[in-house]
């Protein structure tokens, strides 16, 4: 399974994360964000409206999103949270470093601005 | 799993491209057209099986497979060969060791190809035992092999590890005033990178408390070290990690507390159970994040009951994970029987859909006397 990924602007795209982030496929997250890095993308919106797993390789791959783009002052937005990835950002109290929104569109308009 | 690398050595051209074709549709497939050319692919990347001729010019199949004898990293190659009729009088010369398996041209294709898998099946097997066997030892490792003996006080620590597990670390360590300093710790990932991190992580835990537990006692101030540690250090870059820091002062009969994104404990009081609420941010993710302590009072027949996912995200019987509030039922019932660990540990297999764990688990109960004052 590939991630479905968005080109919003030319510093900004969307990760549909589908059904699973886990330690199945969190390598392949790497290598997709990766590509986009390079390209010079500073912010990630990440879809969680479908994500029914995320596991703590999974959270680690977003945490390494983070450490990239963290030092250019890029963003990695949470939108349209569903509850089992909630709970995971409850517990490690990432909250705090990842903005939530409640929808993608939320999250386009905030970053744009 | 990654596919199987496989190379061909076959002078032949028609030969050369009818294995490179069908062992292609299933393998990872290089091809070399003599035993030189062969010992050359080999030295910059090792095959997971070679399938060679016997006959080709330049260098043969025998002496290049005596040439991967006689390296320690080749030796263990899977080997093939591919022999003529012709060859076979050659071949019943020589006995030679390290060849898995003769196949007489010409060949039939099905036959090969269940043989490769075979091969391939066998070393994977090996690698995986290896593995587990590797993981084991350094769970082993990220374990105490005793615990604290405090008067007043009973210590029960359990840990099991899951082939699937990862990297749940606990060490503890006596201070010169006669308190204690626990570290719980669950490295990020899954498997034997996991455990291999986790293994680093607490070699340093255990040489930064040494130093640092000379000036304070402090966990918030210990954590802050272990998370710059983290973000600066090359090797552990990409590791995550929650932790749980615990000073435990059995004769104030306090435990001071600070925590990095972990599974939080849970206070059994006289008024029942309660979550230990506050906890910052998890470590490795960000430079100057603040830590602060949290001190809770054990009062006579109170207890903490630490723990890591594995027991949280047990699936229960609606098929959600179990979650913190099944974490504060089980310490309520574990609170007044004899073997606290065994009665949380039957009890969340109770409330969950599956027989087992499902993760590694660790858990942590330690516990006042009723009767001390």
């Amino acid at each position: 399974m590939s991630f479905d990924v968005e080109t919003l602007t030319s510093d900004t795209v969307i990760v549909h994360v589908g059904e699973a982030l886990d330690f199945r496929n969190a390598d392949e997250f790497k290598e997709t964000f990766q590509d986009y890095v390079e390209d010079d993308i500073q912010n990630f919106i990440l879809d969680f409206s479908e994500t029914e797993v995320l596991d703590s390789t999974g959270l680690g791959s977003i945490f390494s999103l983070y450490r990239e783009i963290s030092p250019q002052d890029g963003q990695v937005a949470f939108a349209d949270v569903s509850r089992p990835v909630q709970v995971v950002v409850q517990l490690t109290r990432t909250y705090k470093v990842f903005r939530q929104y409640p929808s993608v569109e939320a999250a386009k308009e905030a970053l744009a601005s | 799993m990654a596919e199987h690398s496989i190379l061909i050595v076959e002078d032949d051209r028609t030969v050369r491209e009818l294995l490179k074709h069908r062992l292609g549709k299933h393998y990872n497939v290089a091809t070399a057209t003599n035993g030189q050319d062969a010992l050359d692919h080999v030295e910059s990347s090792i095959p997971d099986l070679i399938i060679s001729d016997i006959m080709m010019p330049k260098m043969d199949g025998f002496a290049l497979q005596s040439a991967l004898q006689s390296d320690k990293n080749t030796r263990v190659i899977p080997f093939i060969f591919l022999t003529a009729r012709a060859d076979e009088p050659a071949r019943k010369q020589g006995e030679r060791t390290g060849v898995d398996d003769y196949i007489t041209k010409p060949f039939d294709m099905d036959q090969l190809l269940s043989r490769v898998e075979r091969l391939l099946e066998r070393v994977e097997v090996f690698q995986s035992n290896l593995d587990a066997e590797i993981g084991r030892d350094f769970s082993n490792r990220l374990l105490p092999d005793r615990l604290p003996d405090v008067n007043g006080y009973r210590f029960d620590f359990h840990a099991e590890a899951h082939a699937q597990g990862g990297g749940d670390l606990f060490d503890w360590v006596e201070t010169d005033q006669g308190t204690y300093f626990l570290t719980i710790g669950d490295v990020m990932g899954k498997g034997l990178r996991a455990k291999f991190y986790a293994y680093s992580f607490l070699s340093y835990v255990r040489g930064t408390l040494h130093t640092l537990l000379k000036e304070s006692t402090s966990p918030a101030a210990v954590m802050r070290s272990i998370n710059e540690m983290l973000l600066s250090d090359e090797v552990l870059e990409d590791t995550f990690a929650s932790f749980l820091l615990l000073h435990w002062n059995p004769h104030t009969h306090t435990v001071t507390y600070a925590n990095a994104g972990h599974c939080r404990p849970v206070l059994v009081t006289p008024d029942g159970p309660e979550i230990a609420e506050h906890s910052d941010l998890i470590l490795g993710l960000e430079e100057d994040t603040s830590f602060s302590d949290v001190t809770l009072d054990l009062a006579p027949g109170g207890a903490l009951f630490a723990y890591t996912d594995g027991l949280t995200e047990q699936p229960g019987r609606n098929g959600d994970m179990l979650g913190e509030a099944a974490m504060r039922d089980l310490a309520a019932e574990a609170q007044d029987r004899d073997q606290p660990i065994e009665a949380i540990r039957t009890g969340t297999l109770d409330r969950s859909a599956a027989d087992d764990f499902q993760d590694d688990i660790l858990i942590l109960w330690m516990q006042r006397s009723p009767n001390t004052d």
